[in-house]
This record gives structure tokens, sequence and C-alpha cells, in this order.
């Protein structure tokens, strides 16, 4: 990868080929050298508050209790396990990323689907489509509050008067479904975009082969073009799944993992463990298990990742 | 089985006021391989895929059989098509790949899968049924494409370039099994390719199209005897046929130093063209070496050996225009003369052909 440049031909040492070179550890150093600030970087970005979780995971610490610092080895995991609130967020935590998943998956290939079809106007509305996407997670989270889920003002609810939907406040009444419409209007264009690329990598001519085979349009969708889809919305599901298992924004701004504990996650349950309980220890217990759980998704999310390239290239 | 007919059939892409495929008459006998050739955007694969209902018809009418089929979707045609990338089902093994079709027409699973099995016996895939095309070698490949069609018994084959994707050898051998496949299975074939050999090896008849038009359609002796146009003199043979414009006077041609009659009809044309000169064509096959002052003086450019044959290139001696000069002939590769060397040719009486200078048709 790294070659180091020749030195200009001279005159007395006419054109000559560039000799293969092996280079000293000094050179090498020297050429990994402009990578290093990034590497540190990294490290004590990702690594260094890690090895600290992990240290505070085995220490008792309230911090509303100065000096109560104490080694307890693996009572917070413990503990962890045991709190029904842990487990609630959990089920809270699983509920969320299934159901976003799936209806924004469903949401993502039949708008994939539209988007694979010419028509006049089509990149103004891949673009709006695209839009939900790009705007940052809390903002979007405060309009759904302010402007969609208003009791009063709420553009969902005036919307739905005709339909005799009267003043409801979705954000406590239905917390869980109005969290997860948010989430589903901000990845439904992550999903339409790896779907419409696995659209639009499908050969036409085998399209134009399964129409002379005599199959109609949802015969090729469901025999063609969904197998040929399968690996792109495999890899779809398990990234999106990695990224909303860390869900915050939404819950902080709209619900604060209410009523009650309707719409508290495991994001959001480490949050208040740290930050309104102040109990560090167990909060940090929490999050190593988190980690450990994102990190097991990742691997097999990896693995799908490398199985469609070989499966690409072949 | 049936015939196919186009009738008057033209196609406009959107945006271009030129046909792509301009009226096209075209009948195709019940049974009959027809090979459809041409140079790239001639409009062959247009007219293949206007067949298949793969691309609209704007104006004119196609009939398979005694139907109609200009609106139908490629569905309801009953037409089986093999693909120039094979188009094969990547997700499907080789017996689904083949069985696809008759599990959309719901024919029940035995059948389906015996007559999976004969296409297969037919093509010598049956080691591989259980395979997926990705695990398939490119000629294996191109077979489960064939079998796909066959599996079908459509009424009308179409083939748009299937052998272009393999190798040379490979080609040739199955050029030939395709050819002989057609002939077992009796059904009708359009055949699309850019490759004049093909054309000429494979169909009962041929059908040259230039810029969306037909230029002609014949068998293949036909067309290579008695070209309708200097375009298809051209076309077809190879190395192709000199065709050069000479000067007319007192009814003879003249080439170089030499004098080559024309008849009453090809003179009788070119006096109501009010032309004084001549498109004449021979091909490099119906040229003889004769002994100085019987042909034309040419001087030897270079010489090809290729061991069956040997192709002289030369310019004729006395033609003003350099690029008008230059011909290919044959020799017999026993006796090549030397570059530089000038010898004199002749063309074979009655092997000459001559086309109107100004329409590019044949004379007489």
């Amino acid at each position: 990868m790294l070659t180091p440049s020749l030195p200009a031909p001279t005159a007395t040492k006419p054109r000559q080929p560039p000799a293969p070179r092996t280079l000293t550890a000094g050179e090498r150093w020297r050429l990994r050298a402009p990578l290093l600030p990034a590497l540190v970087f990294a490290i004590a970005l990702t690594q260094v508050p890690f090895l600290l979780t992990l240290y505070y995971s085995v220490q008792s610490q309230n911090l509303l209790r100065p000096g109560s610092k104490e080694f307890v080895g693996l009572a917070n995991y413990g503990k962890v396990f045991t709190d029904e609130l842990f487990r609630n967020a959990v089920f809270n935590t699983v509920t969320l990323t299934a159901s976003t998943v799936i209806l924004s998956m469903l949401l993502g290939i039949g708008l994939a689907v539209l988007l694979d079809k010419k028509f006049l106007g089509r990149s103004v509305v891949r673009t709006l489509l695209i839009t939900p996407f790009l705007v940052m997670p809390a903002a979007a989270a405060l309009l759904w509050k302010t402007s969609m889920f208003n009791p009063v003002f709420g553009l969902v609810n005036w919307m739905l008067s005709p339909f005799g939907v009267d003043n409801v406040d979705w954000a406590s009444r239905y917390p869980m479904p109005a969290i997860v419409g948010v989430l589903v209007w901000q990845w439904t264009p992550f999903m339409m975009l790896i779907v419409l690329a696995g659209l639009q990598s499908q050969s036409p001519e085998v399209l134009e082969a399964a129409k002379v085979d005599g199959a109609n349009a949802w015969q090729t969708f469901r025999r063609v073009t969904l197998p040929h889809l399968r690996q792109f919305i495999e890899l779809a599901i398990l990234l999106g799944s990695i990224f909303i298992v860390q869900t915050f924004d939404a819950i902080f701004m709209i619900t604060q993992g209410g009523p009650g504990q309707a719409t508290t996650n495991l994001p959001y349950f480490i949050y208040q463990q740290a930050f309104r309980a102040f109990d560090v220890g167990e909060a940090a217990a929490a999050g190593v298990i988190v980690v450990v759980a994102t990190i097991t998704i990742a691997m097999v999310a990896l693995r799908v990742i490398s199985n469609l390239f070989t499966e690409e290239s072949a | 089985m049936a015939t196919v007919t186009f009738d008057q059939a033209s196609r406009f892409y959107p945006g271009s006021d030129v046909p792509a495929v301009d009226r096209l008459d075209l009948d195709i006998g019940d049974g009959e391989f027809l090979v459809l050739v041409g140079p790239s955007g001639c409009g062959k694969s247009t007219t293949l895929r206007m067949l298949a209902g793969l691309e609209d018809v704007d104006e004119g009418a196609i009939h398979i059989g005694d139907r109609d089929v200009t609106n139908l979707p490629p569905r309801e045609r009953d037409i089986a098509m093999v693909f120039q990338s094979y188009a094969l089902y990547p997700h499907m093994t080789v017996a689904q790949n083949m069985g696809f079709a008759l599990e959309m027409a719901k024919v029940p699973k035995e059948e389906r899968s015996a007559r999976v099995l004969e296409a297969a016996r037919i093509l010598d895939l049956e080691p591989y049924l259980d395979r997926r095309p990705k695990a398939l070698s490119g000629g294996q490949r191109q077979r489960v494409a064939m079998g796909r069609a066959i599996v079908r018994q459509p009424k009308v084959f179409l083939m748009d370039e299937p052998l272009s994707n393999l190798d040379a050898k490979l080609r040739v051998s199955t050029r030939s099994q395709i050819a002989a496949l057609q002939k077992r299975l009796g059904v009708t074939t359009v055949y699309v390719t850019h490759d004049q050999v093909e054309a000429m090896t494979m169909g009962d008849r041929v059908a040259v199209l230039k810029d969306g038009v037909l230029q002609q359609c014949d068998t293949p002796l036909a067309l290579y005897k008695k070209p309708a146009n200097n375009f298809v003199a051209g076309f077809i043979g190879s190395p192709s046929m000199n065709i050069r414009e000479f000067k007319v006077a007192n009814g003879h041609a003249r080439i170089g130093e030499l004098d080559v009659p024309l008849s009453r009809d090809e003179l009788g044309v070119l006096a109501r063209e009010g032309s004084d000169s001549v498109l004449l064509g021979f091909r490099p096959e119906s040229v003889d070496l004769v002994g100085a002052g019987e042909g034309f003086p040419v001087v030897v450019r270079l010489v090809e050996e290729l061991g069956a044959d040997a192709y002289l290139y030369g310019s004729i001696v006395g033609t003003e225009d350099a690029e008008a000069a230059d011909i290919v002939t044959r020799v017999d590769p026993a006796r090549t003369p030397r570059i530089g060397e000038t010898v004199y040719l002749r063309v074979r009486p009655g092997q000459e052909h001559a086309f109107s200078p100004q329409t590019g048709e044949r004379l007489g």
C-alpha cells in the first residue's frame, strides 16, 4: 500500500525501473506517523471510557452519598439482572426496535419499488423522501412533540379530525406507538435507500426473462426480485437494529421514558440510573451489558455484509 | 409451431424521429430458422424484442400464426427467449430455472419435472440440475438458457446473440448444436446476430438489416450469389467483397487497364440514371492470377498466409484515387506473389456484381 517515492532520475542515471525495496523499521514508523493522531483520538474516545465503565461497574458508587465508593465485584450485575425496571427496559427496547425496523422496512420496500419506476420528477421525490433521515434526531423529535402530537394544535389530530378523532394526547395516551411513529418516519428512508440500491443492481434482462416466462408483476416480484433483495433486506434490518437499539433523543424529548416506565428503553434506563438516581455502579453495569449485546448483534451484521460482498463478486 | 408475420411494423424510440425499425415486412415460415443480421444499431435486436413483446410496436402489426399479437404482453404470446446474458435466475437451481415458466403456466409438478429432465437430457445438463447458475461454466449457463426455452415447447424461439459470451471454439461447436436442435424440434426460430458467419451457417434464410430497414431476406447462398445492393454485398462474405466505382465507356467498365463488359440491362439502368460510372464488386475468391496483358495490373502491398488460403492486398495500377485502388484477393497459398511485385488479375466472367453508383441497388 505504501510505496516510498523514488528520487528524481538524475542525468547520470537515466530512467530506471523502480526497484523493490524493503523498508527499515524507522521508515515504516515515519510513514505511519500521520495516522497516529486519528488512532490515539479513536482510542481515547472509545476505549478509555469503556475501561472506565468496566471499572465503575464493579464499584458501588452513588454520587448522592460521597465517600460511599467501594469494590463490590459483580454485585452490580446481579442487581441489574434482578431489577424489574431493567427487564422492563429490555422488553421496551425489543418492542421499539422490532416494530420500528419491521414497519420502516415494509414502507421502505414499498417506496423503493415505486421509486424504481421512471416518472416525472423522480429525483425531486427521491430527495424529499430522504430528508427525514437528514434531520437531526433531537430536532425531529422536538418537531413531532410540538407540532405533530400536541393535543390542541397538533397536525396529527387536525388530520384525523374528519374521522372523529378529537384532542388526543398521543404522547401520553399511546406513548409507544407515538415513539415508533417518529422513528419509522426517520428510518424509512434508510431502509428505502438500501432496498433501492438492491433493486437497481438487478439485471433488467432477468426481469424480462421472467416476463417472457409468463410471470405477472406480483409473481416476478415475489419469485425473482425478492430473493435478489433478501441480502439487502437482511443488511438493512441488522444495521437499522443496531442504530435503533440506541435510540435516546426521541424518548428524551417526547416522553421522558414515561408515562411511568412505558417508553423507557435501555439507553434511557442507563441515563436514568446515572443522572437521575446517580447510581453510577449499576448504570455502568447496565451499560456493559448493552455493549456486549450490541457487539453480538453487530458481529452477525458484519458476517451478513461480508456474505453480501462475496455473493456479488461471484 | 407457427408462422410469424411482420406487417409494416415500426418502432420509434421516445424522443427520436428516426425509426429504430422502419416498416418491416417479413414472413417467417412454420419451422423456419430465420437469422436477423446487421451491424450494431441496425434494429435487429429491437425487431426481436418487438416480437417478444418487450418493445412496443408503434405502427403496423405482428402476427404469430393467425393471432395478432401486436398489443399482447409477452406472457400471452407463447414464445421463449434466450438472452445474450442468459438472464438466468441467480437464486434458483438449474432445474428451477428451467421449470419456472411451466410453474407459471400451472403445469402439474410431475409433468414439469419430466419435461425439465428431458430437456436436461437433450442438453447434457442432467448432472447439474441441482446447481445454481453461479456454479456453472459459461457454456453450461448457455445450455441452461436454451433448456429454459425448450421445456416450454413454445410456438417460437427467440434468440438474441446467444453465443456472443462464449469463447471462439465453443461458439463454433454450440453453433452447430443449436442448428441441429432446431431442426430436430422443428420450432420456428428467430435468431439475432451481428456475426455474418453465424448467419450464413445457421439460417434457413437470413434477413439483413441496416438502419432499421430490411435490405434483403433470402437463403444464405442467394445472399452470397446475388446481393440486392452494395451494403449486403459488402456485409456478407469474409474478407468482404471489393466494391469500387469504375468509369463506364463503350459498354465496358474500365478496371485499370482491363475492360469488363456490362450486360445490356445493366447499361440500360445506368443510362436511365445518367451515370457514366458503375459500382462494380467482385469477391476476393472470384479473381484469378493471369499472365501480363490478360488482366489488370496490381501492385502487391501485403500477403496474408493462413495456410489453407492466402490473401493478397494490393492496389490497382492506373487509378487516380489511391483509396479506390485498394483490393483484396484470394491467391493460391502455394504460389504467393512477393510484396512490391506487379501481378495481373482477372475477375472470373459472370462473378462480378454491378450496382448503381447512385442508389447502390443491384443492376440487372
